[in-house]
């Protein structure tokens, strides 16, 4: 189950990047835009624009494995790992989502105390419509706020 | 002539922080954020290894890693593919990257958290300038 704060963070204005792997354990990175956890607390669809997706569909397609780092401009941090489960072409519903998502990681970056000359173009910047929605099962989550305990796993609910 | 372009360096400031995905032997990638990509020369590239974390035990089971970084200036970004070829606690590229880490911390308000233990060198295996991740600067509202 995501814990409160986790899913918070994936609801708001958090980086999010995307790694896969290859038959090869070559690793891959995509930058995601938003993303959204399911009623059911483990079940998770991360957006990333269409033109980075061949990369990260083929590597799940392959195997399934996929990691989703979230961290706020704060340097608070986490990550999930889990199973990839379908994707699809972003719906308007997704697209509506994205463009609250930017807006907020626009403001959260201006209260960190990013220069408007380097958070606006940052955050607005990332390409993000067309877009693919990558929905995983989370099976793993790990504390990762820079210090001594990051990659601690955390409890569930915690 | 190197694999590193001249324009990536910027990308390498510590201004924005970049990132870095390493995948385990059982096939588990990892995705993290990483204060310090340090350029060594045009074919290698330096990691900051501040923790014990899974980034580090990753690369001693698979010495693969893909790094993305973005210029602070242009705000193009790049994937970096890398191989793991050694660790540094002392000499030349770990004191610089030692005094860069210690400008970032205080930077963003991690002073005595950021603290350098190696720096990791690694081959630079290929360098791609993303398509399609950013939209260009002119057509972003409010940026001149």
């Amino acid at each position: 189950m995501i814990p409160d704060r986790v899913r918070e963070l994936l609801h708001g204005p958090a980086y999010m990047q995307v790694g896969t792997r290859d038959a090869d354990l070559r690793p891959a990175h995509t930058f995601a835009v938003a993303a959204m956890v399911h009623d059911d607390r483990q079940t998770v669809t991360v957006f990333v624009p269409a033109a980075r997706a061949a990369r990260p569909l083929a590597d799940l397609a392959h195997n399934g494995r996929l990691a989703l780092g979230i961290a706020f401009a704060s340097h608070e941090a986490y990550q999930l790992k889990g199973t990839y489960i379908s994707s699809r072409p972003t719906e308007a519903a997704d697209v509506a989502r994205q463009e609250a998502y930017r807006a907020a990681l626009l403001a959260d970056t201006l209260r960190a105390g990013f220069p408007d000359e380097l958070a606006r173009p940052l955050t607005q910047g990332f390409a993000w419509s067309p877009g693919v929605a990558i929905t995983f099962r989370a099976e793993e989550i790990f504390q990762q706020t820079p210090g001594p305990g990051a990659g601690t796993p955390m409890a569930p609910g915690g | 002539m190197g694999m590193l372009p001249d324009e990536i360096k910027a990308a390498m400031q510590g201004v924005i922080p970049s990132h870095v995905v390493t995948c385990a032997r059982d096939g588990t990638p990892n995705a993290s954020a990483i204060s310090q990509v340090y350029y060594v020369d045009p074919d290698h590239v330096a990691l900051s290894h501040q923790f014990f974390n899974k980034t580090k035990r990753n690369l001693a089971e698979n010495p693969r890693a893909m790094v993305w970084l973005i210029s602070p200036e242009t705000f193009d970004t790049w994937d970096l593919e890398l191989e793991f070829d050694h660790s540094e606690t002392s000499g030349p590229v770990f004191d610089a990257m030692d005094m860069q880490i210690e400008a970032i911390a205080s930077m963003v308000g991690m002073k005595g958290i950021f603290k350098l233990r190696s720096a990791d060198i690694f081959r630079v295996v290929s360098v791609t300038k993303t398509v399609g991740e950013r939209i260009p600067l002119r057509e972003i509202p409010g940026v001149r």
